[in-house]
């Protein structure tokens, strides 16, 4: 940086600058980087990361600046008043595709077998910055392929660009020191500290900031490639927290889950647990409907279904009860809140939910439910919790139940001489249960999480319902028909702006506009 | 025709041939016009089409030509498809001269891509040559074919013979015989065969040897003469007012090349004639098509003898494919490679029509690209689309057995028509 100190002007003040010829004014504290970003000035970088500290270590960012005699990594010099920035010259083309060269001397030819193929910065750079041919016929340098670096990631030595970007999640993001370059020169390679294994709770994170494949998801590695990912938008199931995701899904599976940009709630990043909240989506669904243990129709067992709970409410209402969870999405809550109070005429309701569990400051709530926010606001006041439950059972206060989501936490319900049950999973409240209905999960559906600071956030399907099963909300439509009542939700949207005009809350909320699945192949590659 | 109706008209009973042959024309048995179909499987259809005829004895009132029993949705097709994935698609267009598709192609994308002054020179000279070729092998088909419809099997035999020398040789560059996909976007595949040009030298000998039996035998026959002379009489406004190019345009005194009228590749180098007919009839289409042959041999040879020597393909990684060698054994040919397989060649975001002189007439490509790897719209100018419409026209008030050699003349071919 020349050796003069970067002179902060006021805040807030505009810095006349040039770039590339054209003239430009930006805030004070951007870097010249992001200065280009804003003008759409194309500046390829590896180390430079928007959610991390800038150490300007891959030297790919060059630009010239007039009157500096060399060339200034972007990322890290701030934009001065009257400053005259070149992007394009032929000078510093040059030094970057140099850059580009030493990078790739000793990268090993894996793109076929490489996860990050497709996706791979380093590709995407040489192609739009050098796609020249190789000059260099020798041997390359041989480092370790497979590195066993944690519970959740490998490690190919030979790939790493050594941008320690990764470096930077662990110290900045998960807070915990627990790798570091080792050795210099060509023979540079990136390892875990002394006596460190990279097990911090976000070490995925660095799967997804790694330019290139040398680290891998132990999880993801060898199972897709990258390319035939479709990637829809959606938020993660794991905690109160909601952070924004993305599913990428091929073949009606889901793949893997990576976190999307949200500055008001997780910015770049998620934690490993969440990543791995997909897994029960594929993982024993309820895929028909039971009658008395027995495969039925939908309409066989809706019609039961609807039959046993009109049974229970005639005979005495107040010993029929409806059990609620907080991992259900807004709509569903919704729909069968109004199925209880205006069809059955349960007054109670339980919300159960997953246990708590561990939580830290960074991203991890204690509360493992994604919308317990919406299920309280929904439920209203006179919500009871699943010790209540767990009260009125062994007092023999509810003997019929209508259980809706995952009711494990709950305790045996054998006993009960009705139960109808909505079920994701085959839990063992299924094979109690009179009548099961198999329901949608988050994955599958469109609906909404409120997360615990109260936002709003849209889920979209990603995968077809697995099996027979259909979203809550509907079959709650279904059941409000069979029971008599004639309800007009035709989709998840109406019952959204339902929702939206009952509960005060969520009344600022946006449904948003329809997402379309993208190909990653088409989206090009994202670094 | 007379159109009274049966009961207003007096009989007579007709009793013999000679009796016939007196009968006053007002007195003819009356006739009423009968719907015909003819096709869209029909021994004298080339492609499969439809025409349903609407016929008063043998004469046709009124024709309606129903086509698209080829379509293959080229063009949506090209759009899910990376631009060098769209080369097999263009052999499918025209395919007795996928040659020329695949230049056509090419053309226009090397255009959008701004690299159509940077073709290596040695490309443009042997796209010239495998050009000419299916141009060659288009016109033998159509004249093989129009003249076995006409009882001319010997003539069939004859042409396409030499259409398989032809296709002897594409399949010796190409490794395959009738669809190609010899184009690539920056030049062609491969080079020629080292023995390519003897080798064509004496193909040309012999096709020329086969066109002259062809010309002999249909030329000077009467029973030819009489079904082609005067017959299916396209006007040089109707060509221009149908968008008639090609062989059927110039017969009806159009003279419209898009080699000579607008040059591309190297064909302002090249000495060469444009045949144009004088009276747009069946033998026009015939004559101008048998003389086209004949020029496309002297291209062929004026090619042959100045061809440069140099590399066939654009040497630009963001372009073409590199040397396999480079590809297996550095990381800068295996990322080109990578990338221009799985994302495909980035054109820049624009539109363009580009158009050459198929085997048909003007083969147009209009293209627009959003940027990304893929074509976002692809659409085809098929020549014999519009060469086909005009059979509206034409046809009525021949006789069914004209349809055959107009058709013929035409040269419908169902997989650049219907696309």
């Amino acid at each position: 940086m020349a050796g003069e100190p970067q002179a902060l002007p006021a805040s807030r003040a505009k810095l006349k600058m040039v770039i590339d010829g054209k003239a430009h004014e930006f805030p004070a504290g951007l870097t010249i980087l992001e200065a280009c970003q804003r003008v759409g000035i194309a500046v390829p970088f590896f180390c430079w990361h928007p959610g991390l500290s800038a150490p300007a270590v891959c030297r790919q960012c060059l630009v010239e600046i007039k009157g500096f005699p060399k060339p200034i990594p972007s990322c890290y010099t701030l934009v001065a008043d009257r400053m005259e920035i070149i992007t394009n010259s032929p000078k510093v083309l040059d030094v970057r595709r140099q850059m580009l060269e030493f990078t790739l001397l000793n990268h090993p030819i894996d793109c076929p077998i490489c996860d990050k193929a497709g996706e791979c910065l380093l590709q995407k750079h040489y192609f739009d910055w050098d796609a020249r041919l190789a000059r260099n016929d020798g041997s390359k340098v041989r480092k370790a392929k497979v590195v066993d670096l944690g519970r959740h990631i490998v490690l190919d030595q030979e790939r790493c660009i050594l941008c320690t970007r990764c470096i930077r999640v662990c110290n900045e993001v998960a807070r915990q020191a627990d790798l570091v370059m080792a050795f210099r020169g060509d023979r540079q390679l990136l390892t875990t500290a002394p006596g460190k294994r990279l097990d911090n709770p976000y070490s995925l994170n660095t799967v997804d900031v790694c330019p290139v494949g040398a680290l891998t998801a132990k999880d993801f590695r060898f199972s897709m490639r990258a390319w035939e990912l479709w990637a829809t938008p959606s938020v993660c199931p794991g905690c109160a927290t909601g952070c924004n995701i993305e599913i990428h899904a091929a073949r009606n599976r889901i793949r893997r889950l990576v976190p999307r940009l949200n500055p008001a709630v997780n910015k770049y990043w998620m934690c490993d647990e969440g990543r791995l909240s997909y897994k029960p989506v594929h993982q024993s669904r309820l895929a028909a409907p039971t009658v008395a243990g027995a495969p039925a129709s939908w309409d066989a067992a809706l019609a039961e279904a609807a039959r046993l709970l009109a049974a229970a409410r005639d005979k005495s209402p107040s010993t029929l009860g409806m059990v609620l969870s907080a991992q259900m999405t807004n709509e569903d809550l919704f729909a069968f809140s109004r199925l209880a109070g205006e069809n059955l005429r349960i007054d109670r309701v339980y919300l159960t939910g997953a246990e708590q569990g561990w939580c830290d400051d960074i991203l991890v709530s204690a509360d493992k439910n994604p919308n317990t926010t919406g299920a309280r606001l929904i439920g209203g006041p006179t919500l009871r919790s699943a010790a209540d439950l767990k009260q009125d059972l062994e007092a023999g206060v509810v003997t019929a139940l209508l259980v809706i989501g995952e009711a494990n936490s709950v305790g045996p319900l054998d006993s009960l001489p009705i139960l109808v049950v909505l079920a994701w999973h085959r839990d063992p409240p299924v094979s109690a249960a009179s009548v099961a209905l198999p329901l949608a999960m988050w994955a599958e559906v469109d609906g909404s999480f409120t997360n615990r600071q109260g936002k709003v956030q849209r889920l979209h399907a990603a995968v077809a319902p697995a099996g027979q099963s259909r979203p809550g909300w509907e079959i709650a439509v279904r059941l409000a028909e069979a029971l008599g009542a004639t309800w007009t939700y035709a989709n998840a949207r109406q019952v959204f702006s339902a929702v939206c005009e009952k509960a005060t809350l969520m009344s600022g909320a946006d449904w948003g506009k329809p997402e379309i699945p993208v190909q990653l192949r088409f989206a090009n590659s994202r670094g | 025709m007379d159109e009274r109706a049966p009961s207003q008209t007096a009989r007579r009973v007709v009793i013999g041939l000679g009796d016939a042959a007196n009968l006053p024309e007002a007195d003819e048995l009356p006739t009423e016009s009968m719907p015909l179909n003819m096709g869209p499987s029909h021994p004298a259809m080339h492609g499969t089409v439809r025409m349903v005829l609407e016929v008063d004895g043998e004469k046709i009132r009124s024709v309606d030509v129903q086509i698209g029993f080829l379509h293959r949705c080229f063009e949506k097709e090209a759009e899910n498809a990376t631009w060098t994935q769209i080369f097999p698609y263009t052999d499918r267009l025209n395919y007795v001269s996928p040659m020329l598709c695949n230049v056509g192609y090419a053309l226009a994308v090397e255009k959008l891509l701004d690299i159509d002054g940077r073709i290596p020179e040695r490309a443009q000279f042997i796209r010239v040559i495998v050009g000419e070729i299916s141009r060659i092998t288009d016109h033998l088909t159509c004249l093989a074919a129009s003249a076995m419809e006409l009882a001319a099997f010997t003539v069939f035999f004859y042409l396409m013979k030499a259409r398989e020398w032809f296709w002897e040789l594409l399949e010796e560059v190409s490794g395959a015989r009738l669809t190609h996909s010899y184009v690539r976007i920056g030049g062609v595949v491969a080079d020629l065969t080292d023995d390519f040009c003897p080798k064509l030298r004496d193909v040309l000998r012999r096709c020329r040897a086969a066109i002259a039996d062809a010309d002999k035998l249909l030329t000077g026959n009467r029973i030819f003469r009489d079904r082609m002379d005067g017959i299916a009489i396209i006007t040089r406004d109707d060509a221009i007012g149908w968008g008639l190019t090609g062989p059927v345009g110039r017969s009806a005194g159009l003279d419209y090349d898009v080699r000579k009228d607008h040059p591309y590749l190297v064909y302002d180098r090249f000495d060469f004639d444009v045949p144009v007919g004088s009276k747009g009839d069946n033998f026009d289409r015939y004559a101008v098509r048998l003389e086209e042959m004949r020029q496309s041999m002297r291209i062929l040879e004026q090619a042959m003898e100045r061809l440069p020597a140099g590399p066939v393909l654009l040497d630009d990684a963001r372009v073409a494919l590199p040397p396999k060698r480079e590809v297996y054994n550095t990381i800068e040919s295996m990322i080109a490679h990578f990338k221009l397989i799985m994302d495909g060649i980035v054109v820049p975001p624009g539109e363009i029509y580009s158009f050459t002189e198929g085997g048909n007439g003007e083969l147009g490509f209009y293209i627009v690209s959003d940027g990304t790897g893929q074509p976002w719209k692809c659409r085809v100018r098929p020549p014999c689309f519009a060469n086909l419409a005009v059979l509206n026209k034409i046809l009525p008030g021949l006789f069914i057995a004209d349809i055959v050699p107009t058709f013929g003349m035409i040269n419908m071919i169902g997989g650049e028509c219907d696309r």
